[in-house]
């Protein structure tokens, strides 16, 4: 299913100069091939969508190489965004515009024919369960409906390369659904996908391969599984506690973490038969509400490698 | 599931693209188009009527240059005022970056934009015209070659302001818009003579493209009482080149 590389990025470098020079991108080595999604991880100020516009020639990379389907794209940008599609991570206004004619100019704009976009834009609408606002002024429809319609225009004459930024925010979970079976659908009919993202929990169903990307580089690459295989003698027991009694942890409990009526600990699995019955103890005790233990998740992982994610915004400037 | 492949590239797709982005560019102003169109006529309309009030009962020629400047002040102001708003809009809430994004020669953003921007200074621009004739009672003396005339004006404007919107920041362009009205309205020779400036403003604008702008107008309204001076062609043609240039470069641009 996978097969020749359609990205290929070696030691990518890029310093943003100014009187707060960021170092956006410090080393970065990533790898699509065409049938496969990949997920690229990272909260704000990764490093994403720095790497996402050097793809396209919107910024010079100071260091590394880019090569999309063998083609180096830093020295022919132009050639570069004929075989690469992108969904930016702000969607694109298209006010006086409806949906469906905004799918159907970017197609045509990317050289398919009349015919050829409307059939495609139709089937694509439908697909989303867009058909409702098809029809509509893009200034009448909700965030979600023009997240989709976005994902829409990047995707009706698709590149080898499908550059996807945070595809399903504002989206509703009926129609999250139906877009991750087209994000999928990309792939399986032979293109590259590479998904941006910092909603590690719903990546994680439908990615090939990962990448954690944290200040600028690479922390992580491997599969779902292969990433969780370190913590696989891990549980997490999460447990809803009761307002004003703090949790009396079980000895085995480690890295404990408390939220608003409700709280996490790592516990090694060894551990799991003598942990349940400690906490059914304490739910009848009336200690605790509720509990629940779980495999040890992608985010997990992503949380171990990068920590919490600080609330910095990108410093990307305007390209 | 199949997908659509891109054919490969034509000769004549960077032209198919510009209509299909001009095409894009009219869609979304379809909205405020209209209005667009009336506040251009209305200015076209008020300069005539305004500096009329201002200089009382003209004379003849002072008459015929308030008829010929009007429709200078339009496509002047379209391509100076109008055009580095809107595309440093585009660049505020982030568009740009994604047309950006797409196979498209960077030069059809350039083009297609200056035959949005030109469409929409046209109509003003003839009732501007229009106003002129019917209040000041002049008569005009069409060349054959006025509407190119224009369009290279227009042209012109447009790209100076396509410019100075891509290189200089999106609010700072906006801000020095805001000054070339007053500038264009009141210190160039467009509505009057640039005998009635002072003698360094005669000369700045020996070198700067507003006076060649009206001259070329002018000359085209009313051939038979105005010419074109050759060295204003020429640097109204520099200016043409040099700023279609750099809007080009500045589009080409990495960051």
């Amino acid at each position: 299913m996978t097969g020749q590389d359609v990205l290929t990025v070696r030691g990518l470098r890029k310093r943003y100069r100014g009187r707060r020079g960021v170092q956006a991108n410090d080393g970065i080595d990533l790898d699509v091939a065409a049938g496969q999604v990949v997920g690229l991880l990272g909260h704000n100020g990764a490093g994403k969508t720095t790497l996402v516009h050097q793809v396209v020639g919107l910024v010079r990379p100071d260091e590394g190489s880019i090569t999309v389907t063998g083609l180096d794209a830093v020295a022919h940008p132009e050639h570069a965004r004929r075989l690469v599609s992108i969904q930016a991570q702000a969607n694109v206004p298209i006010s006086g515009l409806t949906p469906r004619r905004a799918i159907e100019l970017v197609g045509r704009i990317r050289g398919a024919s009349p015919a050829d976009v409307r059939r495609r834009a139709t089937e694509l609408l439908d697909a989303l369960d867009l058909g409702a606002w098809a029809d509509t002024p893009a200034e009448k429809v909700s965030g979600g409906v023009a997240r989709l319609t976005a994902f829409a225009m990047t995707t009706v004459v698709p590149g080898r390369l499908v550059v996807l930024d945070e595809p399903t925010n504002d989206v509703d979970p009926v129609r999250r659904r139906l877009l991750w079976q087209q994000i999928r659908g990309l792939a399986d009919a032979g293109h590259g996908v590479l998904l941006v993202t910092h909603n590690v929990r719903e990546a994680e169903r439908v990615v090939d391969h990962l990448a954690i990307l944290d200040r600028g580089v690479v922390r992580a690459a491997d599969t779902p599984a292969g990433l969780t295989a370190r913590l696989r003698g891990t549980l997490t027991l999460e447990v809803d506690t009761v307002p004003g009694v703090p949790v009396r942890w079980h000895a085995a409990a480690r890295d404990a973490a408390a939220g608003h009526l409700r709280a996490t600990a790592s516990i090694p699995s060894g551990a799991a038969a003598e942990v349940v019955r400690w906490a059914q103890d304490e739910v009848e005790a009336g200690r605790l509400e509720r509990y629940a233990l779980t495999p040890a998740s992608l985010e997990d992982v992503y949380v171990q490698l990068v920590g919490e994610p600080a609330d910095v915004t990108e410093e990307a400037p305007a390209a | 599931m199949t997908t659509l492949t891109a054919p490969a590239p034509t000769r004549t797709d960077g032209l198919r693209q510009t209509l299909l982005l001009a095409q894009w560019q009219l869609r979304r102003q379809s909205q405020y188009l209209p209005l667009m169109v009336v506040v251009q006529v209305f200015m076209a309309v008020a300069t005539v009527v305004g500096y009329g009030l201002l200089v009382g009962d003209p004379d003849p020629v002072t008459a015929l240059f308030l008829a010929t400047g009007a429709p200078t002040i339009t496509l002047i102001t379209v391509g100076l005022v109008m055009v580095p708003q809107m595309v440093g809009q585009s660049r505020i809430e982030g568009s740009l970056d994604w047309m950006r994004t797409l196979p498209v020669p960077r030069i059809a953003f350039l083009l297609s934009d200056l035959l949005v921007w030109t469409l929409i200074a046209l109509p003003g621009m003839a009732l501007g015209v229009l106003a002129g004739v019917l209040r000041f009672d002049v008569d005009l003396s069409i060349a054959p070659w006025f509407l190119p005339a224009t369009v290279l004006v227009s042209l012109t404007a447009s790209a100076v302001g396509y410019a100075m919107a891509t290189v200089l920041p999106p609010q700072l362009a906006m801000l020095l818009t805001q000054a070339l009205v007053f500038i264009v309205l009141l210190f160039s020779p467009v509505s009057y003579p640039a005998e009635r400036m002072p003698a360094w403003l005669q000369t700045a604008h020996e070198w700067l493209p507003i006076e060649p702008m009206a001259q070329l107008v002018r000359a085209g309204l009313a051939q038979h009482t105005f010419a074109m001076p050759t060295r204003s062609l020429v640097v109204l043609l520099v200016w043409a080149a040099a700023s279609l240039a750099g809007a080009a470069v500045a589009l080409r641009r990495r960051a």
